[in-house]
């Protein structure tokens, strides 16, 4: 009897754990300073990697060659969610403290601050992204997208469809501009010309979604939180498909889509780095490298993935 | 959701959520007319913090659905108890071995939300400022 317990109990838990693949010699983590807080990573030039931090303020860079970690202030006040680095080099952050899209252009070292209009109030600035023009599009949670002109320096902000809850933004090889509402469950396309935007629901009822990144076709990555699904969005047909990621109580934190289209996943149900392949519709599970480890989102560039470990706070690069 | 005078969009903030989402509901969406953000910045400081707050949680007993647990009534209340919302095998634990949202609970969780409950999905990284974490208890307590 005790050895059918023992069975039925190791057969459960196969069932609900996803299966794990080898991660170890794959992951390199960089410990940062004390305080630090990594929101989101970005690849900056020379194999740099900026990240955002959230509690102490300013974009930190780490020299993955060297290990040495630099830090570039914003000034009081400052803490920013996200960093996204645009075609130019120039990294973008969206700093909900500063309530401002500040630009840091590591070749001359120097940042700009462009605040968010006055009447347009506390926005819990989320994230951005870089259109065909150049211009950045940033999301915030309180239920606001906008544009920074970055000719210009104006800064526009609209309110968003349903209110609160935009959250990742992204922009397809096009130039066109998509963004994830966590509260309102929807994806909003925005006509970056009028600045209008187009509800598109994802399948499953109140999923959640969070962070979106576009492909090579221009379609569009979900990564749903709520239902722990990855779904995708075709705009040439208008179709949706989704996938519900291995484990009993997956939770869809971040997206990204590498060079060769394959779908990277944070779950925080599992502690995993997940990759999804759109060909085969096959999951491979990594295990990351620290308990609770709080994946907020995924970045890359050839042959690697970056992440943010704001848990342990460690920005980890892992090897393809 | 009152529409300015100048043709603009007030942003929903927490108390106005409700009365947003009545408006919302009349509407058909498809291509959307974008309006200026315009905010009514709270006067109560409470209220104010709780933007940070308010993406993920309500304090409106009718609303559900948000990726955080309905905030009505928590100051005082054990943790976890909310029959439907899926909390974190970690909220569990914390809630089997006792926890209650007293203030000092929900201050510890403010400041550091990963440090107080290992393992938590809350998402929110935390709150520095003390005099804001206050003003947000303060503001939960007078929600119920």
């Amino acid at each position: 009897m005790k050895r059918l317990v023992a069975t039925f109990a190791v057969g459960i838990a196969l069932a609900v754990l996803p299966q794990l693949a080898a991660a170890e010699g794959r992951f390199t983590t960089f410990k940062l300073p004390e305080g630090h807080y990594p929101h989101d990573v970005s690849p900056g030039p020379d194999g740099l990697i900026f990240y955002a931090d959230q509690r102490r303020g300013g974009v930190g860079i780490v020299d993955p060659k060297t290990g040495k970690i630099e830090k570039v202030s914003f000034g009081e006040g400052s803490a920013p969610h996200g960093v996204f680095t645009g075609p130019d080099g120039k990294a973008w952050l969206t700093d909900g403290g500063l309530n401002a899209i500040v630009g840091y252009d590591p070749a001359m070292k120097k940042f700009t601050v462009y605040r968010l209009p006055e009447e347009t109030g506390y926005t819990n600035l989320n994230t951005a992204a870089v259109d065909r023009n150049g211009d950045v599009w940033f999301t915030g949670q309180t239920g606001v997208y906008g544009k920074v002109d970055v000719k210009s320096g104006k800064v526009t902000a609209w309110a968003a469809p349903k209110g609160r809850g935009p959250y990742g933004i992204t922009a397809t090889k096009k130039g066109d501009v998509y963004y994830a509402s966590l509260a309102g469950s929807y994806v909003g396309r925005i006509d970056i010309a009028t600045g209008k935007v187009t509800v598109l629901e994802p399948p499953t009822k109140n999923q959640g979604a969070r962070r979106v990144w576009a492909d090579s076709k221009d379609r569009i990555w979900v990564s749903e939180w709520n239902s722990g699904n990855v779904s995708v969005y075709d705009p040439a047909n208008g179709s949706w498909k989704q996938w519900r990621l291995p484990g009993s109580n997956p939770k869809t934190y971040a997206v990204y889509v590498d060079d060769e289209d394959k779908v990277w996943l944070a779950d925080w149900g599992a502690n995993t780095l997940v990759r999804f392949d759109p060909v085969t519709e096959k999951f491979e599970s990594f295990p990351l490298p620290a308990e609770t480890a709080n994946v907020r989102q995924i970045d890359g560039r050839k042959g690697e993935i970056l992440l943010p470990l704001s848990g342990p706070r460690l920005v980890a690069v892992f090897k393809k | 959701m009152t529409p300015s005078g100048r043709g603009g969009r007030r942003l929903a903030q927490p108390r106005r959520a409700a009365r947003f989402r009545a408006t919302f509901a009349a509407c058909v969406w498809a291509t959307l007319a974008s309006a200026a953000a315009r905010a009514e910045v709270p006067r109560d400081a409470g209220e104010r913090a709780f933007l940070k707050c308010y993406s993920c949680h309500s304090v409106d007993p009718r609303e559900a659905g948000l990726s955080g647990p309905n905030l009505f009534g928590v100051v005082g209340r054990r943790a976890a108890s909310l029959a439907d919302f899926p909390y974190s095998p970690a909220m569990k634990l914390a809630a089997a071995r006792g926890l209650v949202w007293t203030e000092e609970a929900l201050d510890r969780y403010l400041a550091d939300p990963l440090e107080a409950i290992s393992g938590t999905t809350m998402s929110f990284p935390g709150l520095r400022d003390a005099g804001e974490r206050r003003a947000i208890i303060a503001y939960l307590r007078r929600s119920r």
